[in-house]
């Protein structure tokens, strides 16, 4: 029934009761809104289906190769679409949890990911006898985003 | 601080190149409504707003520009890879390539160089954060285009990302205005400029 309800009101956001005149208004999102699985919000460009309003029906549904490196970005990009939710929603309990478990996931993620590909950034681990900052690809290079 | 992730945000891999597709997409790396700009305007708003609820909202936004302008400059990169000299003298890629070769430079597809004209910082949080609602719709607009002119899935995929982002930012700017306006006079929150008077 809840549930039911909430897909009802998945596009629905939420305005005052009395709006001052002379000012915009964008409606709220409701809280606990639905969330796609992270990859699948990534593809999509956004966790949350309300918000996923795509120009003349184009819409990205290919399903990457699971990758150490697509992970990463997954976990990063879900991260990122709940710290700009929690800005305007600090109280959204449900949503600081999910926001905390990709967080906690992407930092487990962190070491793994510097053995295969060399350290995410310069404070994040990395392993091996030789400085592997400067190794290949960089990530604006056609080889750093090719499956595998 | 700021620190480098060696990532995209979103994967950008063009398999075939298309100088002509490249002279249209340079416009988001440093046209009027580009990622530079967008990534400068929230980055420098962020000085002069009063609560912590804008302040965190434009780093975190403002960031994220910055991971979209490393993205534009990865597809116009990949497009521009492996040009022949035929390709670029019968593209309207020429003009850019006697300048810039097929290095990176923030400039509008219209030959304009990036210019700080094409944003705001007024000091003022109200009128700032109604300006990032306008330029979210307008950065939403110009990749709309980019779709109708491309027909490389290969940057569409990246373009959808990108636009539906705008999407999201639009949103969420949309509701700091209004728990800004919540923390102001409530009969006339244009009594005073809350960056200045307060």
């Amino acid at each position: 029934m809840e549930d039911l309800k909430k897909q009802e009101q998945y596009g629905l956001g939420k305005l005052p009761a009395m709006a001052p005149l002379s000012n915009p208004y964008v409606p709220f999102q409701l809280e606990n809104p639905p969330q796609y699985e992270a990859a699948k919000g990534l593809v999509r460009g956004t966790l949350f289906p309300g918000l996923e309003l795509p120009f003349m029906g184009m819409v990205n549904t290919g399903t990457p190769e699971q990758t150490t490196k697509f992970q990463m970005q997954t976990l990063a990009f879900a991260v990122q679409e709940l710290a700009l939710y929690l800005d305007t929603h600090p109280n959204d309990r449900e949503a600081l949890e999910t926001y905390r478990k990709y967080q906690k996931l992407y930092h487990d993620g962190l070491a793994a990911y510097g053995d295969k590909y060399g350290p995410m950034s310069h404070c994040a681990p990395s392993s091996g006898k030789d400085y592997n900052w400067l190794n290949d690809p960089w990530p604006w290079e056609y080889a750093a985003n090719k499956e595998g | 601080m700021f620190s480098y992730n060696k990532s995209l945000q979103y994967p950008v891999k063009i398999k075939n190149s298309n100088p002509k597709l490249a002279a249209i997409i340079i416009s988001q790396y440093g046209g009027p409504d580009g990622e530079l700009g967008a990534s400068l305007r929230y980055l420098s708003q962020r000085y002069s707003m009063p609560f912590n609820e804008q302040k965190g909202l434009l780093t975190d936004i403002g960031t994220e520009e910055l991971g979209h302008l490393e993205m534009i400059g990865a597809i116009v990169h990949q497009l521009t890879r492996n040009l022949t000299e035929d390709q670029i003298k019968e593209s309207a890629f020429a003009p850019y390539f006697v300048d810039h070769t097929v290095g990176v430079y923030p400039t509008a597809a219209s030959g304009f160089p990036f210019s700080a004209a094409s944003m705001a910082v007024t000091g003022d949080p109200i009128a700032d954060l109604t300006e990032n609602l306008a330029a979210e719709q307008k950065a939403r607009l110009t990749y709309d285009n980019i779709l109708r002119l491309s027909d490389d899935p290969d940057v569409n995929d990246a373009i959808k990302f990108l636009r539906e982002r705008e999407i999201v930012h639009f949103q969420r700017f949309g509701e700091s205005i209004q728990q800004l306006r919540e923390k102001l006079n409530q009969k006339n929150v244009y009594y005073m400029n809350p960056a200045f008077d307060m």
